[in-house]
C-alpha cells in the first residue's frame, strides 16, 4: 500500500520523458508545437500530483501526531499555567490542530508540507506559551501565513 | 418799340427775363412730373414681368419634373416591352470562370493589401523567437528534471515546476518569413493574371449582349443604365467589367443592387465599390 504513490509517482516520471522526447523531437518552431507543449502541460501536473500523493502518504500520519502533541500540549498548559492572555495562543494553536487534524495533508500539490510547517508552528506557539504568555500566538499566524503563502501562490 | 429811358429799358428786359425763367421752370415742373409717371409705369412693368417669370420658372420645374417620371415610366415601359420579346442577357452565372481564379485574385489582392515587414520588426521578431526557444529549452530541461528528482526535494520541484511554468504564458511569435515577399509578389502577379483573365471573359460576354441587343439584368441597367453613354463605351464597359467582377468576388447575389451592401472596414473591396459607386453614377447622369 505505502509503495503504490510511489509507483505511480515513476509511472508518471516516465510518462513525462516519453511526452518530453516528443517535444524536444518536434522543437520550438514546428507546428504541433503548441499542442505537444499543452500535453506535456498535463504530464507534468500528473507528476505533481503524484509527488504530492507520494508526500500525502508520506505526511499524513507525522501531521496527525503533531497535532495531536498540540492538542495535548494545549490542555497540559491550559491547566498548568493558566492566564488570560495566554488563553489566545492555546486557542488558536488548538484551531489550527482540530484543521490539521480533520484534514493532515490537504488537496493542493504543495500542502502536505506546507500543513506540517503550520501545525509545527503552532505546537512552537503552545510549548512558548508559559514562557511568552499570548505573545506565543504570534507563531500561529506566522505559520499559517507561511501555509497560505506555499499553498495558494 | 424802342425805349429811351434806360431804367425802363432795363426793367423791361428783367420783366421779360423773369417771364423766361417762369415758362421754364414750369417746363421743369412739368418734364419732373412726366418722368415720375414714366418711371412708375416702367417699375410696374418691371414687377409685373418678374412675376411673369417666376411664374414661368415654376412651370418650367413642373414640366421637367414630369419630364423626369415620364423618363422614368419610359425606361420602365422599354425594360417590359423589351422583356417580353428580347432574350435576356445572364451576367449572373459564370461556369468559365472557376473558383481557382477568384481564389488566385483575392490571394493577390490580400499579398497587396499585406504590410510587408522592416528589416528592424524582422530582427525583432526573430530575436523574440530565439528569446522563446530558449526559453522552451530552459522550460524542457526543467521538466526533464521533474523526471528525476525524488519526491521529498520539495525544494527543488517547486523551482523546476516554476520555470517549466514560464513557458506557458509565453506565445512564440510568427515567423518572419524570408520567402514571404517572393511569395507575395507570385501571388501579386498570378492575381493580376487572373484577373486579366476574368476581365477578358466578362467583357467579352457584355460585349456579345451589346451585340445581340439583349436585355440585361435588373441589377445591371439599374447600376449602369440602359447602354453605354455616347462617347465612353469603352470606359463604360470597363466599369461594367469590374461591376460582375467586384459580384463575382465578393458573392453579391442580390437581383436589384448591383453591389450588395456597402463593406464596412477599409480596404481592397471598400476601395473598388467606392470607386464603382461614383462612376457608375456618372454613367447613368450621362
Amino acid at each position: 500500500m505505502a509503495a503504490e504513490p510511489f509507483a505511480r509517482l515513476a509511472d508518471r516520471q516516465h510518462a513525462l520523458r516519453t511526452a518530453l522526447r516528443a517535444l524536444q523531437a518536434a522543437g520550438p518552431g514546428s507546428p504541433d508545437f503548441t499542442a505537444l507543449l499543452a500535453e506535456t502541460d498535463k504530464e507534468v501536473e500528473a507528476v505533481l500530483r503524484a509527488r504530492r500523493d507520494v508526500e500525502a502518504a508520506r505526511l499524513t500520519v507525522p501531521n496527525r501526531a503533531i497535532a495531536a502533541a498540540t492538542a495535548v500540549a494545549a490542555l497540559v498548559v491550559v491547566i498548568g499555567w493558566f492566564d488570560g492572555w495566554s488563553l489566545l495562543s492555546v486557542l488558536l494553536a488548538v484551531a489550527v490542530a482540530a484543521a490539521v487534524l480533520v484534514d493532515p495533508v490537504g488537496r493542493r500539490i504543495w500542502e502536505p508540507r506546507a500543513r506540517t510547517a503550520a501545525i509545527a508552528a503552532a505546537l512552537l506557539a503552545v510549548l512558548l506559551t508559559p514562557l511568552a504568555n499570548g505573545w506565543a500566538a504570534l507563531a500561529v499566524p506566522a505559520g499559517v501565513a507561511w501555509w497560505a503563502w506555499r499553498t495558494l501562490r | 418799340m424802342m425805349n429811351i429811358d434806360p431804367v425802363k429799358a432795363l426793367d423791361d428786359k428783367v420783366e421779360r427775363l423773369k417771364k423766361d425763367l417762369k415758362s421754364l421752370g414750369d417746363r421743369v415742373d412739368n418734364a419732373q412730373t412726366d418722368a415720375a409717371q414714366q418711371q412708375l409705369s416702367t417699375t410696374n412693368q418691371i414687377r409685373d414681368t418678374t412675376r411673369k417669370i417666376a411664374k414661368t420658372n415654376d412651370r418650367v420645374t413642373e414640366l421637367a419634373e414630369s419630364v423626369h417620371r415620364l423618363e422614368r415610366l419610359l425606361v420602365a415601359l422599354n425594360r417590359k416591352v423589351r422583356a417580353s420579346e428580347t432574350q435576356k442577357a445572364d451576367f449572373d452565372t459564370w461556369p468559365e470562370i472557376e473558383k481557382s481564379l477568384l481564389a488566385r485574385i483575392l490571394a493577390g489582392q490580400e499579398a497587396y493589401a499585406r504590410k510587408t515587414c522592416t528589416p528592424q520588426e524582422a530582427k525583432d521578431t526573430r530575436k523574440a523567437i530565439a528569446e522563446y526557444d530558449r526559453a522552451a529549452l530552459a522550460a524542457i530541461d526543467a521538466a526533464e528534471a521533474l523526471t528525476t528528482l525524488p519526491p521529498n526535494a520539495e525544494a527543488l520541484w517547486r523551482k523546476k515546476y516554476r520555470q517549466w511554468r514560464a513557458i506557458k504564458g509565453m506565445a512564440r511569435p510568427e515567423a518572419p518569413d524570408e520567402n514571404g515577399h517572393a511569395g507575395d509578389t507570385a501571388a501579386k502577379s498570378a492575381g493580376n493574371e487572373a484577373i486579366g483573365r476574368a476581365r477578358e471573359l466578362i467583357r467579352a460576354r457584355i460585349e456579345d449582349a451589346v451585340a445581340r441587343d439583349l436585355l440585361f439584368p435588373a441589377w445591371f441597367e439599374n447600376m449602369l443604365g440602359p447602354a453605354a453613354p455616347p462617347g465612353k463605351a469603352d470606359d463604360w464597359l470597363y466599369t461594367a467589367t469590374d461591376v460582375v467582377l467586384y459580384r463575382l468576388l465578393h458573392d453579391v447575389t442580390s437581383p436589384a443592387s448591383a453591389l450588395g451592401r456597402a463593406p464596412q472596414e477599409q480596404g481592397h473591396r471598400r476601395d473598388l465599390h467606392d470607386r464603382l459607386i461614383v462612376e457608375c453614377a456618372e454613367y447613368r447622369k450621362a
